[in-house]
C-alpha cells in the first residue's frame, strides 16, 4: 500500500494542476466568438462507413424521386376531381348546382315575362300607329289635305247658252255626286270639302272665294257607273243643266282620275275634341 | 445534390410513366406530396444548420407522409375529412414557410 500511495498522490495532484490550468484558460478571453464549427471530418477508414453514406444518398434520391413523381402524377390527375370527392361534397355540389339552376330558371322566367310585356307593348304601339296612319290618310282625304286619285268621272259643263249656270244647280250637282258615293270632288281648281260654298258672282260662279270660269270641270272619285248615273239620270241635274241653262254636259268615266287640288285645313276656333 | 437529382428523376419518370392511381389513394396523394415537400424542406434547413442526419430525414419523410395521410383518413371516417385536410395543409404550409425563411436566413447571412 505504501508503495502505491505516492503514485496516487501524484495522479491526484496532476489532475488538480490540470484542472486549475483549464479554469485559467477558460477565463482568458481570446477574442474569438463561438462559431458553429464544421464537424470534423471523420476519417472514413472503414468500408462500412462509406457504404452507409452511399446507401443514405440512394435513400435520399429515391425519396425525392417519389416526391417528384407524386407531384407530377397529381398534376396530371386533376381532371378526375369528381371521382376523388367524398359523398358529402358531391351532394353539396349537386344541391348547389340545382339551386343555381333554379335561380337561373327563375331569372329566365322573369326575363321572358318582361320580354312578353315589352312585345305586347310594341305590338300595341304598332297597332296604334297603324290606326293613326289610317286615320290620318282618311281624314286627310276627307278634309282635302291630301291629293287623291282613283276611279271616277270627269264632268265638263260648258257655259250655258240660255243663261249662266246658277250656283244652286251646281251645288245640287255636287250633292248628287256625293249621294252617289263620290269620295273626293274638285271643281276646276278648287277642292270641294265640307265647308265649301258656291255662290253666284258677276262673271260666273264663286267657289271658296275663287272665281270659276266656264267651262266648269268637275272631277269626282267614286264608282264611275254610279256617278255617271247620278248626273245623267232622267230629270236629274244633268238634264236640268241642258234644258234650263242650255249647257253642254259631258261625262267621262275614267280609271284614273287624279285630284291634285288641296284645301287649306281650317283652324277650329270653337270646336274642341272630346277626350 | 442527391435531392435535386432525385427530384429531377422523379419528375421525368412521372412525365413518361403515367400509371393509374388506385382510387382509394387518389384523395390522399396531394396531402402526401405536401407532407413530403415539408420533410424535404426540413432536411434542407437541417443541412444548412449542419445538423443534417440521413436517418432523421428518411424517418421524418415517411412519418410526415404517413401521419398526414392517416389524419385525413381519420377525418374522412369521422366525417370531417375536408376540414381536417385543410388543417393538415395549413399546418404543413406554415412549416414550409418557416423552413424556407430559416433557409433564407442562412443563405443571406453567410
Amino acid at each position: 500500500m505504501a508503495v502505491h500511495k505516492p503514485e496516487v498522490d501524484d495522479t491526484l495532484s496532476r489532475l488538480h494542476k490540470q484542472h486549475a490550468k483549464d479554469k485559467e484558460n477558460d477565463r482568458v478571453e481570446t477574442g474569438s466568438f463561438p462559431v458553429v464549427g464544421r464537424k470534423p471530418k471523420r476519417v472514413s477508414l472503414d468500408a462500412n462507413r462509406s457504404r452507409a453514406r452511399v446507401i443514405t444518398n440512394i435513400f435520399i434520391v429515391v425519396l425525392c424521386a417519389l416526391l417528384g413523381y407524386g407531384y407530377v402524377i397529381q398534376l396530371n390527375n386533376t381532371r378526375s376531381t369528381y371521382e376523388t370527392m367524398s359523398e358529402e361534397e358531391l351532394t353539396r355540389l349537386i344541391s348547389e348546382t340545382s339551386n343555381q339552376v333554379q335561380l337561373q330558371e327563375q331569372r329566365r322566367n322573369e326575363l321572358q315575362a318582361q320580354l312578353n310585356s315589352l312585345q305586347d307593348a310594341a305590338d300595341k304601339q304598332q297597332e296604334a300607329q297603324r290606326i293613326a296612319q289610317q286615320n290620318e290618310e282618311t281624314s286627310g282625304i276627307l278634309s282635302g289635305r291630301l291629293p287623291a286619285e282613283g276611279e271616277g268621272v270627269t264632268i265638263s259643263i260648258s257655259h250655258g247658252s240660255i243663261e249662266a249656270v246658277e250656283a244652286s244647280t251646281m251645288f245640287s250637282l255636287i250633292e248628287e255626286l256625293r249621294n252617289a258615293g263620290a269620295e273626293v270632288i274638285a271643281i276646276n281648281n278648287v277642292r270641294v270639302i265640307t265647308q265649301t260654298y258656291i255662290a253666284d258672282g258677276e262673271n260666273g260662279l264663286i267657289c271658296d272665294d275663287v272665281e270659276l270660269s266656264s267651262p266648269y270641270v268637275i272631277k269626282a272619285i267614286g264608282d264611275p257607273q254610279n256617278l255617271q248615273n247620278a248626273v245623267n239620270i232622267a230629270g236629274g241635274v244633268g238634264s236640268r243643266l241642258k234644258v234650263k241653262f242650255g249647257a253642254e254636259v259631258t261625262v267621262n268615266a275614267s280609271d284614273r282620275v287624279r285630284i291634285d287640288e288641296v284645301a287649306e285645313v281650317p283652324q277650329y276656333q270653337y270646336a274642341k275634341t272630346v277626350e | 445534390m442527391a435531392a435535386v437529382l432525385g427530384l429531377i428523376i422523379g419528375v421525368v419518370v412521372g412525365i413518361f410513366v403515367r400509371p393509374d392511381i388506385p382510387v382509394f389513394l387518389q384523395p390522399y396523394l396531394p396531402i402526401m406530396v405536401v407532407a413530403a415537400l415539408d420533410a424535404l424542406l426540413g432536411a434542407a434547413r437541417a443541412y444548412f444548420q449542419r445538423s443534417f442526419s440521413d436517418k432523421v430525414f428518411v424517418i421524418s419523410f415517411f412519418t410526415n407522409v404517413i401521419t398526414a395521410t392517416l389524419l385525413v383518413v381519420l377525418g374522412n371516417q369521422l366525417g370531417v375529412g375536408s376540414q381536417l385536410q385543410t388543417a393538415v395543409i395549413v399546418v404543413l404550409g406554415i412549416r414550409i414557410f418557416s423552413n424556407v425563411s430559416a433557409i433564407r436566413r442562412f443563405i443571406f447571412r453567410s
